[in-house]
């Protein structure tokens, strides 16, 4: 969604201050984004919300009142 | 109660950004997957202890993190810090030039010492503000900053990738080599 078109030189600097250091024209800090964007897609086992799940079930939470 | 799966239902969707900076941490998928396993029962158990309103994201973040560096204490691996390794930088010469290929940048940031990876991943992918990611590592903004800058200066020599400066492996592998070109 985010996805930016190599090249685009992007008018907004820096939204949370990396600008100084890895510019989003950078080569590096769009490498970033690209490797961690890939693992971020990465499917999901189910055994997260498994997981979850089995939490829920063992110890409702929210035990404060 | 509602508010119960509301907490689950936001641990669900922190999932993908969580592997992904436990991958990150860690290189290693299996060791990312029990990374996220652990940071999800910790975070169950821990629940009472967040603060509602506050940055789940960077809260969930801050017990992986906690967790990586623990486990790795456990196998009686010396955490790196970024002093006085990596002295001997292996590059990686992109297989195209000028165009970076993203498994040569995946083997350049493996080989950063760990708090410079965690550092520039914080800031340059996951989306957290140098305050934020100060506190997610239990250090000084001015120690992120320093360490992203040092990570990224290490990427670019890594990856010859140098500023404006148009040299290519050639160049660099003629000076290792100290061949006679030119």
């Amino acid at each position: 969604m985010t996805r930016q078109t190599s090249g685009a030189r992007n008018a907004q600097p820096n939204r949370r201050g990396d600008g100084d250091l890895l510019g989003t024209n950078s080569e590096i800090g769009r490498k970033l984004k690209q490797y961690y964007d890939e693992l971020v897609s990465d499917d999901v086992p189910d055994r997260f919300a498994q997981l979850l799940s089995q939490l829920e079930e063992a110890e409702p939470a929210q035990q404060k009142d | 109660m509602a508010a119960t799966s509301g907490f689950k239902a936001d641990l669900l969707a922190a999932i993908p950004g969580l592997r992904a900076f436990a991958m990150s941490l860690s290189q290693n998928a299996d060791r990312a997957d029990d990374l996220v396993q652990e940071t999800l029962v910790k975070a169950w158990d821990k629940q009472a202890s967040f603060q509602p309103g506050t940055n789940l994201k960077a809260w969930l973040f801050t017990i992986l993190r906690n967790e990586f560096y623990s486990q790795m204490r456990k196998r009686g691996r010396e955490v790196q810090d970024s002093d006085g390794i990596m002295t001997a930088r292996l590059a990686v010469h992109p297989s195209q030039p000028g165009r970076l290929d993203l498994e040569d940048f995946r083997k350049a940031l493996e080989q950063l010492p760990e708090d410079q990876r965690e550092a520039i991943i914080l800031i340059g992918a996951s989306g957290f503000s140098y305050e934020e990611a100060a506190e997610i590592c239990g250090c000084a903004v001015g120690t992120i900053k320093s360490r992203v800058s040092r990570a990224r200066n290490r990427l670019q020599e890594i990856l010859d990738i140098s500023g404006e400066a148009d040299y290519g492996p050639d160049a660099i592998a003629a000076q290792v080599m100290g061949s006679t070109v030119g």
